[in-house]
């Protein structure tokens, strides 16, 4: 690969600038990524890391928790459905709440603790899951914001009851608040604080246990089936298509899209100009012998160097801004099962956004070494 | 005995220049000896370039063989026709000659390269041949480095670079002064002869013929002894 290796070495300026232009490219993509992942995990982090195979919602709430209730005539029906193990009523409500000496918000999720874990947080990783009314685990994101264990946060109401955190868990932030896992109780002594004239609280969705060897897909369906005015999701559906998620997963895969274009574009026009800038030597070539595969294969070569010192400028520099990241409100965090199908993805383009500069060099007819003058140098 | 180095017998070849056809070669015949060197003279537009380009397998004739060694050389595909030049054909163009982002040596490994040949013989090779060349002391300079007269010898040693059985310059002096042209002359000729190897040298200048054996002249596509 002398023609490949060799013109690199003698044009670092030139490949250099396109591997950093391709570098940056590279981290603007992961960091987006990064902050997608974030952002996720910040609006839905408690219902992706709840222990909630199956979750059921009022079908006119639109998958949103915040605007579902389920009535107790529903909850009584889930029990019934087939491939049913266990179903619990979770509530979740925001509240205006007191910690650390400051009024914020605060979101309450609220789930039996006698029902063997189901809706608990998964992610625990500091202290233990409460096992008594007015415990909590919360959000490990604020714990230095009042909600560290030994903590106590107050629901800012008339008799709102007191809340001491025993416990910490990762990335389950609810509508990029902090967040804390109660007692079903609490949960209720909270909205009838807030809403003393209110006749009953209602749980806001129930969180299901399939039989051992049912499908959660399966179960979703046959809870849709037989149970009037809900929606069941998987956790994972759940989870993507919550209202925020949603509207924020399509913009960012527009700027992924049009990121991952320009780098096509780039990477496209550069070798497609120099090819034609390298129209004579290459046309040398051909005539004094060399198979179009062979001058194809060292234009590969270089794609593939560029790709990958572009990739590795990117990585760097992510793991360059990491450290200033950590502990704010979004870590940048490089996820193999994100980070390798786009680095398989980019070099894929690139190759394929080449077919331009293969085309010409295809095209080349080697009859024109016998025709072509001009530059003495060559 | 055996085969000559060269043999084109009444070769034709014509271009299509719009909806006129143009002769740029008729009824050529001509034999080069497996050790010959001939020189071709002939006014601008006569068809020397053509010829060579038949002869190298650059072109496919319209009409006529062409034999390069044992090998028939014009019914070969077009990518035939690539490796055969690469085995077989040395040359040495009018115009551009060498990749400008290699070093002289590399010029001659990049030959090797394409034929799936660059081994220590080869490195061996490029380097006794630019030795031979006067550029022993040059071989790490790229062209843009080099004088005139030092690039196209770098130029002879890609030409020889793959023991090719035919050499063919085109004008190989035609960019260098009187003096300068002789002694890249001197130097085609002395190599050629070592090697015993048959080669055609166009050029325009008369004064250089004496470097043949042997002296053809074209006019108007038709070769004349
Ligand atoms: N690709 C081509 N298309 C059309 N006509 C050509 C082409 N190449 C050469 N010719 C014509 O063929 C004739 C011989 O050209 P050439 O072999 O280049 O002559 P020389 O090398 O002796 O100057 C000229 O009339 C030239 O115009
Ligand atoms: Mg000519």
């Amino acid at each position: 690969m002398l023609l490949a290796t060799r013109e690199i070495a003698r044009s670092k300026v030139r490949f250099g600038l396109l591997a950093g232009a391709v570098g940056l490219l590279v981290f603007l993509i992961l960091f987006q990524q990064a902050l997608f992942g974030g952002l996720v995990q910040g609006f839905i982090g408690a219902i992706e890391n709840q222990d909630s195979p199956v979750l059921v919602y009022n079908e006119q709430a639109r998958r949103n928790v915040e605007g579902s209730f389920l009535l107790p005539d529903q909850i009584e029906a889930l029990g019934g459905v087939e491939g049913v193990e266990q179903v619990v009523r979770i509530g979740e409500a925001t509240y205006t709440v007191e910690a650390g000496g400051e009024l914020v918000d605060g979101v309450l999720f609220g789930y039996p603790l006698d029902a063997g874990g189901l809706g608990a947080p998964t992610s625990l990783t500091e202290g233990r899951l409460p096992e008594a009314p007015g415990e909590a685990v919360a959000s490990s994101a604020d714990a230095a914001d009042g909600f560290d264990i030994g903590d106590t946060v107050r629901i800012a109401a008339d008799g709102g009851p007191e809340i001491e955190v025993v416990g910490l868990a990762e990335d389950v932030r609810f509508s990029v608040a902090p967040t804390l896992f109660v007692d079903y109780s609490t949960f209720e002594d909270a909205q009838r604080a807030v809403n003393p004239n209110a006749q009953a609280v209602l749980p806001s969705i129930a969180a299901v246990r399939p039989t051992d060897g049912t499908d959660p897909g399966e179960l979703t369906a046959r809870i849709d089936d037989e149970v009037d005015g809900v929606e069941a999701l998987t956790n994972a559906d759940a989870v993507d298509s919550a209202p925020g998620v949603a509207a924020v997963n399509q913009s960012f895969q527009i700027i992924l899209a049009l990121a991952f274009g320009v780098v096509t574009l780039v990477v496209a026009f550069f070798f497609l100009i120099l090819t034609v800038q390298k129209a004579k030597p290459l046309t040398l070539l051909r005539a004094v012998g060399a198979p179009s595969g062979y001058l194809i294969r060292n234009l590969v070569v270089q794609i593939l160097f560029v790709m990958g010192a572009g990739i590795a400028i990117g990585i760097g520099m992510v793991f360059a801004v990491r450290p200033i990241s950590t502990g704010g409100a979004i870590e940048l965090d490089l996820e193999p099962s994100t980070v390798i199908p786009t680095i398989i993805g980019l070099t894929v383009l690139a190759l394929v956004g080449s077919i331009g500069a293969i085309r010409r060099v295809l095209r080349i007819d080697p009859i024109r070494a016998t025709v072509d003058t001009g530059s003495e140098l060559a | 005995m055996p085969s000559p180095a060269l043999q084109l017998t009444d070769v034709r070849k014509t271009y299509r220049s719009g909806d006129e056809e143009v002769v740029a070669l008729d009824h050529a015949t001509l034999e080069v000896g497996r050790d010959e060197l001939v020189a071709l003279v002939g006014p601008s537009g006569s068809g020397k370039t053509t010829l060579l380009s038949v002869a190298g397998a650059l072109l496919g004739p319209t009409e006529g063989d062409v034999r390069v060694g044992d090998t028939e050389i014009g019914d070969l595909s077009e990518k035939e026709r690539t490796a055969f030049r690469g085995k077989e054909i040395g040359f040495v163009f009018q115009a551009v000659n060498l990749v400008p982002f290699l070093t002289a040596r590399e010029n001659l490994l990049v030959v090797a390269e394409m034929n799936g040949n660059l081994d220590k013989g080869a490195k061996h090779r490029a380097d006794q041949l630019l030795d031979e060349l006067g550029l022993g002391h040059r071989t790490g300079n790229q062209p843009g480095e080099l004088s005139g007269g030092e690039r196209q010898r770098v130029a002879i040693g890609r030409a020889l670079m793959n023991e090719p059985s035919l050499v063919l310059f085109d004008e190989p002096t035609s960019a260098l002064d009187t003096e300068l042209g002789e002694q890249v002359m001197e130097l085609i000729g002395r190599e050629m002869r070592s090697r015993g190897v048959g080669g055609i040298f166009v050029t325009h200048d008369t004064r250089m013929t004496h470097h043949a054996d042997r002296t053809l002249e074209i006019i108007d596509g038709r070769l004349k002894a």
